[in-house]
């Protein structure tokens, strides 16, 4: 066993014990959450400097492929990371009402999932990770009890389920073909077995399913309403930490079982077509929580056109990608938090509060990729990587991408332009104090990879590295579990 | 650390002191003192006008296994020394009672010379870029600290700054993204974003590269320059910017456009492998196009400038159209036009600036710059006419002032290329130029002063001395060009374009030292002529009659509305607003497809459209397997 299964079972077993402690001792129950987070982030920290190597944890004792194993290396760390680190910066639970232990118990499941999605190695864990994170994300999302909120927790529900039943069939199919479903197995069994027209079928039903959550064309139909109606936080953390769990998944199956050009071709044309809807649809959205939510639709568009690009550079790339927009799109929700009624109350909404505003703009200029911000490097590399490749439609996709960006700044500075306009008077109020340091702190991460890039920069490239090598992911299984 | 790194550190620190105390009162005196001192460590690096090797920056901060390097050469050096000459005296002119003022009726005097600062610190890192990343970083860089001064002046333009900003921004970041674009390429061809590299690698590049690469980097720079059919954003953004940010930017910041043509048609494709890609074999080329479109440039928004009726739009708009000569300049390649295109930079900067500022000085002592709402400011602003009235023969490009050199220079290289049809349009614009410039001056200084402007005085010195200065500088360049040719052929050297032959007179056969001694004498006679009459007497402006009627101050002896009435007759059914149209079409049809896209996210029959997804993704695998 290994301490590395605590950021998973903590938080789920301080799930369940949270709602009877919230009546014995409420205040203790509030902290417990965070205080979890970070004893997930210290468990990571300390087990990312002990184990430099990939490593494969057989949960139970039982050795892989029979059993059911955690595969661990830095990018799965890295996730892991991120998840507990987000959720502990997003925390949604600091209420004082009677919502609070459900909050506080529904987000724990999420990170619990989440982190099980990132350390899994084996495909029917990811599938079990995965309906537990459906799950809590349908109780966080109508938490809110507005209508709002239950409409577009069921329209959220009704596509996360069949995306579950659609990802449930390729598993199917997957395991009929090969009689395992450990991942590490399947990319040593993929070549003989699932290169195939059914093989491939089958990457298509796990990528369209494990695709509501990351926000993939056309499965996102959800995101709009939910982001709209559910709390900034939650909609922060879906957007900024859940969505990339799922990118995770599908990727990891690309590059270990599913090498192919078809596959990186429907992921690069899906990408395409989410960048497009996406940066579109924000460009005439009325209110500001909606024109986050396309925009993070067409940012996924971005991170999964970059992952379609084959080799390390696409890994870089993706990687940078979904770093940039974890940071951006959770601070911007966290302004959004109060921020998110109807456009034209925005107008004049600097002089409410300079400070909020100029966070706005700072998250807006990184989002479009202006230099030396780190959203610009992001990009960067994926310009450089599409061009790379030299192929037809990956220079399609370029040209889309850099339109797209002219769309989203053009909205952006839409928004910044109006909070800014003199003489107008704004009806909105200062985001929360919580609010504020949240997205204050996110922006602080922001500037400080300005000057961190050049190590950021390596680190970005080992990790890549280390996604890319489908071989090493395989060769784990030779080295056996601990 | 070499003399450019002392110069950006500086730079930056004059920003840096910009964005503390920019807001109190002596911050201008202090601010004009600190881009003195930035002007003379350009001094210090003068030798690179004279041919000296290019100074490199000791810092080369590297990421992602790039380097940006900043390196600067004659072609840099010429363009820093009117940005920084730019800066430092539209600061001095807001440092005194025109910043008072601004701050009264409500600005934000502190965040502009923030933003001038940024404007400087941004175009120097441009200029001075030393390979195609740091380029792009500068680009950047100058893009949004111009959208900064753009957009600052909410309350003073009455509202209409915010959108002209975000037209800006919007057509900037579509340049920014061309520039991206022809990053990608030219990383693709050459393996890295070093100039030398890519120098190498467009030889081996194939047609379809080599144009799209060229197309890209046109479409970045001309974007930039507001050409054609890129140029509607230009004049009221920069109209509507508080005014010595105006003067800054109208003066040199859309230039970088030109910068980086002349890179391209100078070091890195070479203007001979442009005029190689031939669209109509024999005929059309590529040099061509770029041609027309300079030319077009040069007649339609000059004759847009002849209708405009608030000063600072014409002005602007006719910083469009000054553009157009200095890119045909470029594009005819020779050394002559390319030498006046060139030229042309630093005299337009020399005489726009002067009269924005003049304009502003109007402005900030009669609150209007309205040119049906003025009048025969000449006798109670004499020298802000004197400033006007230099800068207009300039702009028209008249001797003896600068601007007749340059436009001189790229006539004759029009000429000896026989391209008389462009020539022709060249002319056409300057007329167009001088017909406007004379209403600009006629409404605002000629004429009867207006009742309600009785009591105005000259602007103060702190305003005069900095116009003056500019002014000063069209005289003298003018006077004697080989003074600027001298930058110029350093500059055509560094990007190894043909080197202009020149004396202090000029080139090409032109000797303005006898021009100018010519004019002087002239002058001489006239006013000894005029001295030996019989006595003027002064008398009140309506102590005077027209067609038998006395003037009072209801019937006023000024045409001022519908200016060329008659002109107008002729051309104004010319007038089609066919690109203002053009972009509305674009916008609709952006509006269009956002509606379509979120037509999609408002399905209710979600299930529905992700079972399609699923079967034609299957089907699509299929189908690509099998195949």
């Amino acid at each position: 066993m290994n301490a590395i299964v605590l950021p998973v079972v903590l938080p789920l077993l301080a799930a369940f014990l949270l709602p009877s402690l919230a009546r014995i001792w409420s205040s203790a129950a509030r902290v417990l959450g965070p205080v979890l987070m970070l004893v997930s982030l210290c468990v990571l920290w300390t087990t990312w400097g002990e184990h430099p190597t990939p490593f494969v944890v057989a949960l139970g004792g039982f050795q892989p492929p029979m059993g059911i194993a955690f595969h661990v290396d830095s990018v799965a760390m890295l996730f892991a990371f991120l998840v507990a680190g987000g959720a502990l910066l997003m925390w949604p639970a600091w209420t004082d009402d009677d919502t609070m232990p459900r909050l506080a118990a529904l987000t724990l499941l999420l990170v619990a999932a989440a982190t099980g999605l990132a350390l899994s190695g084996d495909l029917f864990n990811v599938y079990v990770f995965y309906e537990l994170l459906s799950v809590a994300s349908f109780g966080l999302v109508s938490a809110r009890r507005t209508g709002a909120a239950f409409a577009a927790g069921f329209r959220y529900l009704v596509i996360s389920g069949f995306g579950s039943v659609l990802a449930l069939l390729g598993i199917a199919l997957i395991y009929l073909r090969t009689g395992t479903l450990n991942i590490a197995h399947l990319g040593q069994l993929a070549p003989e077995s699932l290169a195939d027209p059914f093989g491939l079928a089958a990457f298509a039903l796990l990528l369209l399913g494990f695709g509501v959550k990351a926000e993939l064309f056309p499965v996102n139909t959800w995101v709009p309403e939910v982001y709209a109606g559910s709390s900034a936080r939650v909609a922060g953390l879906l957007a900024g930490v859940v969505s990339k769990l799922a990118v995770l998944v599908v990727v990891r199956m690309l590059v270990v079982v599913f090498p192919h050009d078809e596959t990186r071709m429907l992921l690069l044309i899906l990408g395409v077509v989410g960048v497009l809807s996406g940066e579109l649809a924000a460009w005439s959205a009325k209110d500001m929580r909606r024109m986050l939510a396309f925009s993070s639709i067409g940012q996924l568009g971005m991170i999964f056109i970059a992952f379609s690009i084959p080799g390390e550079a696409g890994w870089v790339a993706g990687l940078a990608l979904v770093l940039h927009h974890l940071v951006v799109k959770s601070g911007l929700f966290l302004i959004a938090d109060r921020w998110g009624g109807a456009l034209q109350s925005l107008t004049g909404a600097a002089r409410v509060s300079p400070f909020t505003a100029g966070l706005f703009v700072l998250f807006a200029l990184s989002l479009i990729g202006v230099p030396p911000l780190p959203g610009f490097w992001a990009k960067l590399q994926l310009v450089i990587g599409l061009v790379e490749n030299g192929n037809g439609v990956y220079l399609g996709a370029l040209l889309v991408f850099l339109a797209a960006t002219v769309i989203e700044a053009n909205y952006l500075f839409r928004l910044a332009v109006a909070m800014y306009a003199e003489g107008a008077s704004s009806t909105v109020t200062a985001p929360s104090g919580g609010n504020r340091i949240g997205a204050a702190i996110f922006a602080a991460v922001l500037v400080a990879a300005v000057f961190l890039l050049n190590p950021l920069s390596e680190a970005i490239d080992d990790l890549a590295v280390v996604g890319n090598d489908a071989t090493g992911y395989m060769d784990s299984l030779a080295g056996g579990a601990r | 650390m070499s003399v450019l790194d002392q110069l950006l550190v500086f730079a930056f620190m004059t920003g840096a002191v910009a964005s503390f105390i920019g807001d109190r009162r002596f911050a201008g005196t202090l601010l004009a003192i600190l881009y003195f001192g930035q002007f003379l460590l350009l001094v210090k690096l003068a030798p690179l006008g004279y041919g000296a090797q290019p100074v490199v920056s000791a810092w080369q901060p590297a990421l992602f296994g790039e380097v940006l390097v900043w390196r600067m050469d004659a072609l840099g050096w010429y363009f820093a020394l009117i940005t920084v000459v730019a800066g430092w005296l539209v600061t001095w002119y807001a440092s005194g009672e025109w910043g008072q003022g601004y701050r009264e009726r409500g600005g934000n005097l502190g965040l502009m010379h923030t933003a001038v600062a940024a404007n400087v610190v941004a175009m120097l890192l441009l200029l001075s870029s030393g390979n195609l990343l740091s380029l792009f970083v500068g680009w950047e860089l100058v893009s949004w600290a111009g959208f900064l001064l753009m957009v600052m002046n909410g309350r003073e333009s009455g509202g209409v700054s915010g959108p002209a900003g975000l037209r800006y921004i919007t057509y900037a970041t579509l340049g920014a993204m061309a520039l991206l674009a022809a990053l990608a390429i030219a990383h693709h061809a050459s393996g890295s974003f070093e100039y030398i590299d890519l120098i190498d690698a467009v030889d081996q590049m194939t047609g379809p590269t080599r144009v799209s690469l060229v197309i890209a980097f046109a479409l970045a720079f001309t974007i930039k320059m507001g050409l054609l059919p890129f140029h509607l954003w230009q004049a009221p953004a920069y109209a509507y910017s508080p005014g010595p940010g105006g003067a800054f930017l109208g003066a040199i910041s859309s230039r970088v456009g030109l910068w980086g043509l002349a890179m391209v048609f100078g070091s890195l494709i070479g203007i001979g492998r442009i005029a190689g890609i031939e669209l109509i074999p024999g005929w059309f080329d590529l040099r061509d196009v770029f041609m027309w479109v300079a030319a077009l440039t040069i007649v339609l928004p000059t004759f847009t400038a002849l209708r405009q009726n608030d000063a600072r739009l014409l002005l602007a708009w006719h910083g469009i159209g000054q553009g157009g000569y200095m890119l045909l300049g470029l594009a005819a390649g020779d050394a002559l036009g390319t030498g006046g295109g060139l030229m042309h930079v630093l005299n337009h900067a020399s005489y726009q600036a002067p009269l924005f500022l003049a304009v502003f000085a109007v402005m900030h002592r009669t609150g209007t710059s309205d040119l049906n709402r003025l009048g025969g400011l000449v006798a109670r602003m004499p020298l802000t006419f004197l400033v006007m009235l230099i800068g207009i023969i300039g702009l028209a490009g008249l001797p003896p002032m600068n601007g007749f050199v340059s436009k001189y220079l790229v006539y004759i290289s029009l000429l000896r290329q026989g391209e008389p049809l462009l020539f022709i349009l060249a002319v056409i614009g300057t007329l167009g130029t001088v017909l406007s410039v004379f209403k600009l001056l006629h409404n605002t200084f000629l004429g009867q002063l207006r009742v309600e402007h009785m009591e105005v005085r000259e602007a103060p010195w702190s305003m005069l001395i900095p116009m003056l200065l500019m002014a000063s500088v069209v005289v003298v360049t003018g006077t004697a060009p080989g003074l600027v040719l001298d930058w110029v052929a350093s500059a055509q050297a560094a990007l190894g374009l043909p080197v202009l032959d020149h004396t202090l007179g000029g080139a090409a056969g032109l000797d303005m030292l006898w021009v100018s001694g010519v004019l002087v004498y002239g002058f001489a006679v006239g006013t000894l002529l005029f001295l030996s009459g019989n006595k003027s007497r002064r008398v009140h402006q309506f102590d005077n009659y027209a067609g038998g009627h006395f003037l009072t101050a209801e019937n006023q002896y000024q045409y001022s509305d519908q200016f060329y009435a008659g002109l107008m007759h002729h051309i104004g059914g010319w007038y089609r607003a066919s690109f203002t149209w053009a972009e509305s079409v674009v916008i609709a049809s952006v509006d269009a497809m956002s509606a379509a896209a979120n037509g999609f996210f408002r399905r209710t029959q979600a299930v529905f459209l992700l079972l399609l997804a699923t079967l034609g993704s299957v089907a699509w695998l299929l189908w690509g397997v099998g195949s």
